[in-house]
């Protein structure tokens, strides 16, 4: 069972058993693979400088005269709904100002998050036994991938407002066992937990109402296992390719 | 004469055009919207983080996002605004940036 992250030889530790470590890395690599950028750092110089201004070179990026399909999506209608959670538009009534700014910065964001991601993930294999040890520079980049794995499983269980919150947290006392949504929240929680923990250990105030020790509310072992693919856990509408 | 007329249309469009240029910028903002997945204290780092707010602004600011379903987090030029939004998007929060009517 988790213990917190707390401030421990200058750095953040906390203890995390094999399935959490398993399952959180695969999480954060599904999150990853969903935000790959366009342009991964090769070690190209020049690839890297284009890419590191935030420029997307992808042929769909470009600007173009068609209108905005639908308002407020920036006319973005083949992509994955979890991606607008992940980056979101920045501009709310003006499409075309919109899309510029994602012309001008989802490849940089992309970056950014990804790189969030593979430092994340490297954390998690560099455990030794349970311990999940951050520097001060792996800290913030895990916190900052908690939650982008948190706003994707979110997105996934249909959570896109207080009340969905609500009522998802509200169906939770009545649902089968082995329902895909009862995981998916059971391992949300989870997450809400341990980045509410990082975040204080960081913020070097009290954990409050967290728990040092993980508690999971519904008292069921078997909660916490066998999510293993976030696409579609809510099952409404068409899973729009591996996330 | 109380209007400007139609037929004065050099000289008025050279004032008017003398007024855009010199008019101050308007002031853009940056608002965080509230939404179900951040956290209380990870939306306060972040301001805290990224703005260098001391804890009781970045807190009141968070409490603007949670009560009143949003906050405008910084105020300025466009292109600040411009970064201050792709900023807070890359630290997960719903960040939008627009002309402050």
């Amino acid at each position: 069972m988790a213990r917190a992250f707390l401030r421990e030889d200058g750095g953040y530790v906390a203890l995390l058993d094999p399935t959490e470590r398993t399952v959180l890395r695969g999480l954060m690599e599904q999150t990853r693979a969903l935000l790959s950028p366009e342009v991964e750092s090769t070690g190209d110089a020049f690839d890297d400088l284009v890419a590191s201004m935030g420029v997307s070179l992808g042929a769909a990026d470009q600007v173009s005269g068609e209108p905005a399909a639908r308002p407020g999506s920036d006319g973005l209608t083949d992509r994955d709904p979890a991606l607008d959670r992940l980056l979101p538009t920045a501009h709310r009534g003006d499409d075309e100002i919109a899309s510029e700014f994602r012309r001008l910065t989802e490849e940089g964001l992309r970056q950014r998050k990804s790189g969030n991601l593979d430092v994340a993930v490297g954390a998690l294999s560099a455990a030794t036994g349970s311990r999940i040890a951050l520097d001060e520079r792996q800290a913030p980049a895990f916190l900052m991938a908690l939650t982008d794995v948190r706003l994707l499983l979110g997105e996934r269980m249909g959570m896109r407002t207080e009340e969905d919150a609500e009522a998802l947290h509200a169906a939770m006392d009545d649902i089968d066992d082995d329902d895909p949504l009862g995981y998916a929240m059971a391992w949300y929680d989870f997450l809400t937990w341990l980045q509410e923990t990082l975040t204080h250990a960081l913020m070097g105030t009290d954990l409050g109402e967290a728990e040092t020790a993980y508690a999971d509310d519904d008292a069921d072992d078997d909660d916490l296992d066998g999510l293993d693919d976030l696409d579609d856990v809510d099952g409404d509408g068409p899973g729009r390719g591996a996330v | 004469m109380t209007a400007p007329t139609l037929s004065l249309a050099p000289v008025e469009q050279e004032v008017t055009s003398t007024e855009e240029v010199a008019a101050p910028d308007v002031p853009w903002v940056t608002i965080v919207w509230n939404d179900p997945v951040n956290l209380m204290t990870y939306v306060t780092w972040v301001f805290e983080t990224y703005f260098g707010y001391q804890r009781p602004k970045a807190e009141k600011l968070m409490m603007d996002v949670h009560v009143k379903g949003k906050a405008v987090v910084s105020n300025g030029p466009r292109e600040s605004m411009e970064r201050d939004a792709e900023a807070l998007q890359g630290y997960g929060l719903w960040a939008t940036f627009e002309k402050d009517e």
